[in-house]
């Protein structure tokens, strides 16, 4: 992980608040990371390894009786849907990603117009990311209902057809708009924040020049929000690839597997109907997850770790991580 | 930009109100429903707005399902793991940011590593850990995975790096000990990040839907949001109404609890993300 290093290295020995004397502080010191860094490793590292060792061995979920099978269990999700699944996620995050970015770098950009009230609907946006999906994925569930949900009778009033969680397309549209409209506030508020950074002086001066508000959002703000923008794309990625909630709810991974992502797939054949007494297919897909979010992550760093240009620089950090 | 034209700021205004609305229009949608009777609700011509409102549906909402140990549940698991978020973290990363002591860079690798590894990657190992210490179904085994935070832990490091040194400085002249300085000089001046980090931190942990569902299955020691998904399995058919009625009774205490603290709830989730 390069690029954590280089960035711990730059902060670390600073002497602000370090002191000397490690003899006489271990005692503390221990005692303060031990937690942290005892449950790190039990529940996260020490799974890794677990989940990558057992992805190359046959057996059941107890973990006996295991037997080296080299790459069957990757051969074996493939040939069950796995390659599906995958590219069921791609769609599902691409799908999410850019809808999440359309209206949360759109909404940001009219929030952050001087006009009085904005600033108080801000708190509007906040109240998706904050309320239990599970109860909010219930909503959207009705709005596709045949006949009675919301949508159905909008387009039977507009005379056009239905839609249906029983169709692959419809199914793997209602997906996506529940994330995103769960997730979108995120990115108001991310975009928000680093509107706030531009130079306003740069602004109002071409504001006087004579830029429209086009010109202005094309030659100015965007190419300084830039970087911040690869950023917020990488959030709502890794959020993305870990949805889980709104397909659980919505669709159960169907209709015929048409939104069962790689995360459900595991979750299905871990301990969903797809359970088969023995975790093989679940490990490898869990590891061919963990690649991919590391892939990502590791563009995270990338970028965090090369300033941006013209912009200011910006600290970030590998958050947002949790949300499923 | 005070020289706007009217056009414009109406535009403004109107594409404002579209996306306040786009937020709430699913949730009036939910009061409404919860409040209509079955036959309102299955009729595809019926009114959108509850014609007369059926207050009675919260209370059978509520005694469909358990709800009450559901709360009760979800309060001790939030409240418990999110104590222990913000203590293990402070802890660990006042000492990461702090003290000198042997192993520290391996030490503060692993726990970041902790960032990079999604908890759904390794949701099989660690149900099958906690399955080996007989945790499954249990108390234990819901709130020890989730007492420790890799992001506290950074967060609060960065925090602890850029305090001034001085303070710390003055209090061992005056003869203070290391846990004296951190408890009485710099915990206290990390009081507003450890109140933006409560509310995201509690919030997550309130919602966390997917933990929770692999490591419990009896009801009395079920959370709200799973508790809601058993509650849709008793309710028969389309009984919309009722649905609406328990993801109401799920969704006003968080929406009242984010509204009064606000301010600090948009604070932590911008927190760790770009500052």
């Amino acid at each position: 992980m390069p690029p954590i290093r280089s960035k711990a290295r730059r902060s670390m020995p600073r002497p602000s608040i370090a002191r000397r004397g490690r003899a006489r502080h271990w005692g503390t010191a221990s005692a303060f990371v031990l937690p942290v860094l005892g449950l790190t490793v039990l529940f996260s590292v020490v799974p890794l390894v677990m989940v990558i060792r057992r992805s190359l061995y046959a057996g059941n979920i107890f973990g006996t009786n295991l037997t080296f099978s080299g790459l069957a269990n990757y051969r074996e999700v493939f040939a069950t849907g796995g390659g599906h699944a995958l590219i069921v996620t791609a769609v599902y995050t691409a799908g999410f990603v850019a809808v999440v970015m359309g209206l949360g770098g759109g909404i940001a950009l009219l929030l952050d117009v001087k006009l009085p009230g904005l600033r108080q609907v801000r708190a509007f946006f906040v109240i998706p990311l904050v309320v239990p999906p599970v109860a909010t994925a219930f909503i959207w569930f009705t709005f596709f209902q045949p006949g009675t949900g919301l949508f159905n009778r909008a387009l039977a009033a507009a005379g056009l057809g239905q839609v249906s969680l029983s169709s692959a397309t419809d199914a793997m549209i209602a997906v996506i708009a529940f994330g995103a409209w769960q997730f979108f506030g995120e990115a108001v508020l991310l975009y928000l924040a680093a509107l706030k950074t531009l130079p306003r002086d740069v602004l109002d001066a071409a504001s006087v020049d004579g830029a429209s508000a086009w010109q202005r959002l094309r030659w100015i703000r965007w190419p300084l929000l830039r970087h911040q923008t690869a950023l917020i794309t990488i959030v709502a990625t890794l959020t993305g690839l870990q949805a889980f909630t709104q397909i659980y709810i919505l669709t159960n991974g169907g209709p015929q597997g048409a939104t069962q992502t790689a995360l459900y797939y595991v979750y299905d054949q871990a301990f969903g109907l797809g359970a088969s007494g023995s975790t093989g297919l679940a490990d490898a897909m869990s590891v061919i997850l963990f690649a991919i979010s590391l892939i990502v992550t590791m563009t995270q760093l990338a970028l965090i770790s090369r300033p941006a240009r013209g912009a200011q620089a910006t600290r970030t950090v590998p958050a947002r991580m949790g949300r499923a | 930009m005070t020289g706007m034209r009217l056009p414009a700021k109406a535009a403004v205004y109107a594409l404002v109100a579209i996306s306040v609305l786009l937020v709430v229009f699913p949730l009036l949608w939910m009061v409404a429903a919860a409040l209509k009777t079955q036959a309102q609700i299955i009729d595809p011509n019926g009114s959108l707005l509850p014609v007369h409102p059926q207050w009675g549906n919260l209370s059978r909402a509520w005694n469909i399902a358990p709800f009450g140990t559901f709360f009760v549940n979800t309060a001790i698991f939030s409240i418990v793991t999110t104590t222990g978020q913000i203590a293990t973290g402070m802890l660990a990363g006042y000492a990461f940011a702090v003290f000198d002591f042997p192993a520290k860079r391996v030490a503060f690798y692993l726990v970041m590593s902790g960032l990079m590894i999604p908890f759904t990657v390794v949701i099989v190992p660690v149900v099958q850990l906690l399955a080996d210490f007989g945790w499954v179904n249990t108390w234990q085994g819901l709130l020890v995975p989730n007492i420790a935070s890799a992001l506290g832990c950074f967060l609060f490091r960065q925090f602890f790096l850029s305090a001034p040194a001085e303070l710390g400085e003055a209090a061992r002249i005056d003869g203070a000990g290391e846990w004296r300085i951190f408890w009485r000089v710099y915990r206290p001046l990390a009081q507003p990040m450890i109140a933006a980090f409560t509310v995201i931190a509690f919030l997550q942990n309130w919602n966390n839907f997917l933990f929770p569902l692999v490591v419990t299955s009896s009801e009395h020691l079920m959370m709200i949001s799973q508790g809601l998904t058993i509650f849709q399995g008793q309710i028969t058919g389309t009984a919309y109404n009722l649905l609406m009625a328990g993801s109401l009774i799920a969704v006003v205490p968080v929406l009242v609890v984010a509204m009064i603290a606000q301010r600090k709830v948009v604070e932590g989730l911008t927190l760790g993300a770009i500052r």
